[in-house]
C-alpha cells in the first residue's frame, strides 16, 4: 500500500491532506461536515455564512445538469444561494466542529452585504473557532445586488470588504473569485491589497444549461421561469485552471486554493502543477458523495511516488513556467499523425473531421477502410487523433517548415 | 493443434473499454457485489477507483483482498458470486466484474507493482502440504504475517489445479508463474517433487502445518474401471496442460459429466481440432452445474451436450445411457470416454480420515486443513481463497497472534 505525507500548508495553516468541501450545499451542517472529515477530507469550508439581516428562501427544483452522450453530468447548474440555517446554528456547529476534529481545517465562508456585517461576521466565526475566512465575494446567484458576483466583479468594493473583515479577524483570509469577468488578477490584487492573505479561484460561471423546447423556459422550471446561475463540474476545470495559471502569472508567489471540477487525482495534480495548494470539490461529492475523497488522495500518493517527491509543496505550480503567451511558442514545425493500422478499426472517423473540420489530408481507401495521411495537405493539426475512438493515430513524424530558423535540429524538440 | 489451447480465450479490456465497463457501474451504495464475493475482493471498492482513474489503488484493492486477484480475474464463475446482486442488472446486464478485475491485475503486472507486504519475522515456523489454490494463498497470507512458511509440492511446479487443471485458454501458465513469484517474494519457500510422507514429523517440527491438499484425483465410474480407453477429466487436462495442447486425441470422443471440469474438457477437446465431442450430462438443463459462462464457451466452441442421461451399460467402447425422468435410451460409441464426474482427496495417505464429502475430520491441535478438504463450501478458486483467510486467521490465533 502507497503511503505518502499529503499535508500542505496553505496560508499557514497545515492541511492534513489538500482536499476540501468548497463552501456549497456539501457542508451545510455538522452532520454532514462530520462524515466528511470522518471520511479523509482535510479541510471543509463550511456553507456561506450571511448577516443576519438577509432571510434566505431557495427555490424548488434548483438544479440542471449538462449531459453529453451517454455521460450525464459533464456540467452542473445550480441556484442555491447561501447557508440557510441561522446564524446561531451555523456558529454553534463551527464551534462543535473545531472541538472535535481539531487535527482537520475548518474554513468559515462569510458574505456580508456592507463593511460592518462583513466585519461582524468575520469576528464571529473567529470566536466560533474557524482556522481560516473565506471570504464570498462570488455566488452569482444572490437574490440582493449587494452581496455575491456582483461585489467580486468591482475591485474597489472588494477591497474595501477585505479590509473591514481583516478588522474583524486576525485569522489567515483568502477572497473567492467569480470567474464572470474578464481579468481576475485586477480583483485579485484589489482584495490582497485590502489584507487577503491568499485566493480561492473559481466560483460558479453564469449560466443557461438547458432550454426546455415546449415550454421554451430554461432549465430548472421554478413556476414557467427560469434564472441564469452558477454553472460547475468538470466541464468549467479548464476555465478554473486558465484563471489560476493567470492568477499565478499575474500576481506572482500568490497563494491560491483551486475550485472548479476536480473529481480524480488527476484534476488534482493539475490544479497542483498550475499552483493551488488545496482544492475545494463540490459538483464531484454532489453526483458521487464524500468518498470520491479515498481514490483522490489515494491517487494523489501514487502520483508522489512515481514523480519521486516526499511533499506536495514540492509539485506546487511546476507547470506555470511552461504555460506561456501564443506569440512565444516554437511555430517552426509540423508533427505528422503516424496510423497505427492494426489498431485502426476502420470506422473512417479520422477522415470525416480532417476533411469537414481540417485540412482534407486523411485519404480513405474504400475497398480496404483504411486512412493514409497525405502530407503535401496535412498541417499537423493531429484533429484526426482526437476523434480515433481506438486511439490508433499518434504524433508521428516531425518536419521543420520551410519557414523555420536555419539549423533547427529534430532531436530538440519536445513533444 | 495447440495454438487455439494455448491462446487466453477472452481479450482484456483496452484502457478506453475498461473505462466504458466502469462507467456502467452505478456505484452502488452498501454494493451488492461486495458482500457477494466469497473472498471479500470488494469489487465496488476497485471499480470505483478505475471509474475514477486510481488505477493503481484498485490493483491495492485487488491484492489486499485477495491474494490471487490476478487468476479469480480470470476464472472465478462471477455469474454467481459479484455479478449476480449486480444493481446494473436492473437497467441491462450485469458489470463484467471478472475482466475489469484482469484489466487491474493486467496493470499490476505492467506496472511492476509490488502490493503484498510483510511484517517482521516472528519466529514461528508452518507448513503447509499442497500448493494448489488455498495452500498458496495460506502460505501467502501467514508469510505476510511473519510467518516463516514452506510449502511442500509432490509435482514438478507448483499450483495444484491452477497448474494441471484449469486449461491454458482460460488461465494461461504465465498468470500462475508470476501470481507464485509475488508469493515467494514476501517469503514463502516451495518445495518442489517434495511429497510429505511423514505428517506426525513435520507437525513436530513446526509450529503449525496446513494440509491443503484438494481434491485432485478424479473419481473413475466401476463399469469402466481398468479400460484402457477411459480416462479421468482430471487426468487428461493434467496431460493436456503439461504438454502444452501437444497430445494424440482420436477424432470422436465422450465425455460424461456436466460441471465446469467437464465444460473445461469439451471445450480443449474442440480447441484441439478433435471433430465430435459428445457431452452426456446426468444433470438436465434446469439443473445445469457448470457455470453460464463455462457452458456457453463449450456451445461456441461446437459440442454436442445431452443433458438428463445416466449411463447404464458399457458394451466394448460402447457407452448405454437411460434418461432419468422419461422413457429413453441414448448410445454412443466412441474411441476415447473421459469421465468428469466427481473428484476425491488423496489426504486419506497422509493417515487422514475423510468422510463422505472428501472433507478431513481428524485435524486437531497444530493441524489444520484448508480449501477443499476443509468444509470451505464451493470447490472453486474463490472459495479456496476465502478458506485460506480463515484457516491463516486460526492459525494465527492458535499461534498467540493477534
Amino acid at each position: 500500500m502507497v503511503k505518502k505525507d499529503l499535508s500542505i500548508t496553505f496560508l499557514g495553516v497545515k492541511f492534513p491532506n489538500p482536499f476540501c468541501l468548497s463552501s456549497s450545499p456539501v457542508g451545510n451542517d455538522y452532520d454532514m461536515c462530520k462524515k466528511a472529515y470522518d471520511v479523509g477530507w482535510g479541510g471543509i469550508v463550511f456553507k456561506t455564512i450571511g448577516p443576519k439581516s438577509y432571510v434566505i428562501n431557495e427555490v424548488s427544483p434548483r438544479f440542471d445538469t449538462l449531459s453529453k452522450e451517454a455521460e450525464p453530468f459533464v456540467g452542473f447548474k445550480n441556484m442555491e444561494q447561501i447557508a440557510e440555517h441561522s446564524l446561531e446554528e451555523n456558529l454553534a456547529d463551527l464551534a462543535r466542529l473545531k472541538k472535535e476534529y481539531p487535527n482537520q481545517v475548518l474554513i468559515a465562508s462569510i458574505m456580508g452585504n456592507d463593511e460592518a456585517t462583513w466585519e461582524d461576521l468575520a469576528r464571529k466565526v473567529t470566536e466560533a473557532g474557524a482556522d481560516m475566512i473565506e471570504m464570498n465575494l462570488s455566488c452569482p446567484q444572490m437574490t440582493s445586488h449587494a452581496m455575491g458576483s456582483d461585489v467580486g466583479s468591482n475591485p474597489e468594493l472588494c477591497k474595501r470588504y477585505c479590509q473591514a473583515v481583516k478588522r474583524g479577524s486576525k485569522l489567515p483570509m483568502m477572497a473567492k473569485m467569480t470567474p464572470n469577468i474578464t481579468d481576475m488578477v485586477e480583483v485579485a490584487k484589489a482584495c490582497l491589497e485590502g489584507g487577503a492573505d491568499g485566493i480561492a479561484a473559481i466560483n460558479t460561471i453564469k449560466s443557461i444549461c438547458n432550454v426546455d423546447l415546449n415550454k421554451k423556459i430554461g432549465m430548472p422550471i421554478v413556476n414557467g421561469k427560469s434564472s441564469i446561475s452558477g454553472y460547475s463540474g468538470k466541464a468549467v476545470k479548464p476555465v478554473a485552471l486558465r484563471f489560476i495559471q493567470q492568477l499565478r502569472m499575474g500576481i506572482p508567489g500568490v497563494e491560491i486554493s483551486g475550485i472548479g471540477g476536480c473529481e480524480t487525482w488527476e484534476d488534482a495534480a493539475e490544479f497542483i502543477l498550475v499552483g493551488s495548494r488545496t482544492i475545494q470539490v463540490t459538483t464531484g461529492i454532489m453526483q458521487y458523495g464524500y468518498r470520491i475523497v479515498e481514490d483522490m488522495k489515494n491517487g494523489l500518493m501514487h502520483y508522489m511516488e512515481e514523480q519521486k517527491v516526499d511533499h506536495l509543496e514540492q509539485l506546487v505550480g511546476l507547470a506555470n513556467k511552461n504555460i506561456i503567451p501564443a506569440e512565444d511558442l516554437d511555430r517552426d514545425y509540423i508533427v505528422y499523425p503516424e496510423i497505427d493500422k492494426d489498431k485502426c478499426v476502420g470506422c473512417g472517423r479520422c477522415y470525416i473531421s480532417c476533411y469537414d473540420g481540417a485540412h482534407q489530408a486523411m485519404e480513405w481507401d474504400e475497398d480496404s477502410r483504411r486512412p493514409t495521411c497525405n502530407h503535401d495537405k496535412c498541417v499537423g493539426c493531429l484533429l484526426c487523433g482526437h476523434v480515433c475512438p481506438v486511439g490508433a493515430i499518434s504524433q508521428g513524424e516531425i518536419v521543420f517548415k520551410k519557414t523555420a530558423k536555419p539549423g533547427r535540429k529534430i532531436k530538440d524538440i519536445r513533444l | 493443434m495447440s495454438e487455439k489451447y494455448m491462446k487466453e480465450y477472452e481479450a482484456g479490456y483496452t484502457p478506453k473499454l475498461v473505462m466504458e465497463e466502469a462507467s456502467r457501474c452505478l456505484l452502488c451504495h452498501d454494493a451488492p457485489c461486495s458482500k457477494a464475493c466469497p473472498a471479500g475482493t470488494d469489487p465496488a471498492k476497485f471499480i470505483r477507483s478505475v471509474r475514477f482513474r486510481n488505477f493503481k489503488g484498485a490493483a491495492e484493492t485487488v491484492r489486499i483482498n485477495n491474494i490471487l486477484g490476478a487468476i479469480c480475474a480470470r476464472v472465478c464463475p462471477t455469474e454467481r458470486y459479484c455479478q449476480q446482486g449486480c444493481s446494473r442488472s436492473g437497467i441491462d446486464k450485469p458489470i463484467d466484474i471478472g475482466r475489469i478485475q484482469r484489466y487491474v491485475t493486467d496493470f499490476e503486472d505492467a506496472m511492476k507493482m509490488d502490493i503484498l507486504e510483510k511484517k517482521p519475522l516472528n519466529g514461528k515456523k508452518v507448513t503447509v502440504v499442497g500448493s494448489g489454490p488455498a495452500g498458496l494463498s495460506v502460505a501467502g497470507l501467514l508469510a505476510s504475517e511473519g510467518y516463516i512458511v514452506k510449502v511442500y509440492e509432490k509435482e514438478a511446479k507448483a499450483g495444484g489445479y491452477l497448474r494441471y487443471g484449469i486449461p491454458e485458454y482460460r488461465l494461461p501458465s504465465t498468470v500462475v508463474d508470476k501470481e507464485i513469484k509475488r508469493i515467494q517474494k514476501i517469503g514463502v519457500e516451495i518445495l518442489l517433487n517434495t511429497p510429505v510422507e511423514d505428517l506426525e514429523s513435520l507437525k513436530k517440527e513446526n509450529d503449525a502445518v496446513v494440509v491443503a491438499v484438494g481434491h485432485s484425483k478424479g473419481k473413475m465410474l466401476p463399469m469402466f474401471a481398468g479400460k484402457h480407453f477411459v480416462k479421468t477429466a482430471v487426468d487428461f487436462l493434467h496431460d493436456v496442460k503439461r504438454k502444452k495442447g501437444n497430445v494424440k486425441v482420436p477424432e470422436n470422443v465422450l465425455v460424461i459429466g456436466g460441471g465446469d471440469v467437464a465444460m473445461d474438457t469439451v471445450t480443449t477437446l474442440r480447441l484441439l481440432g478433435v471433430k465430435q465431442v459428445t457431452d452426456v450430462v446426468y444433470e438436465t438443463f434446469d439443473e445445469f452445474k457448470a457455470s453460464k459462462k463455462e457452458l456457453q464457451g463449450a456451445q461456441d466452441e461446437h459440442v454436442s451436450i445431452i443433458d438428463g442421461y445416466v449411463p447404464v451399460a458399457l458394451k466394448g467402447k460402447k457407452v448405454v445411457f437411460n434418461h432419468r425422468f422419461i422413457p429413453a435410451k441414448l448410445e454412443v460409441k466412441a474411441d476415447l470416454i473421459i469421465l468428469a464426474v466427481g473428484q476425491y482427496t488423496e489426504a486419506g495417505l497422509l493417515g487422514l480420515e475423510v468422510d463422505k464429502l472428501q472433507q478431513v475430520t481428524n485435524a486437531k491441535g497444530n493441524l489444520f486443513v484448508c480449501g477443499d478438504v476443509s468444509p470451505s463450501g464451493e470447490k472453486t478458486v474463490v472459495y479456496a481463497v476465502r478458506s485460506a483467510k480463515e484457516t491463516a486467521y486460526a492459525v494465527k490465533k492458535y499461534l498467540g497472534g493477534k
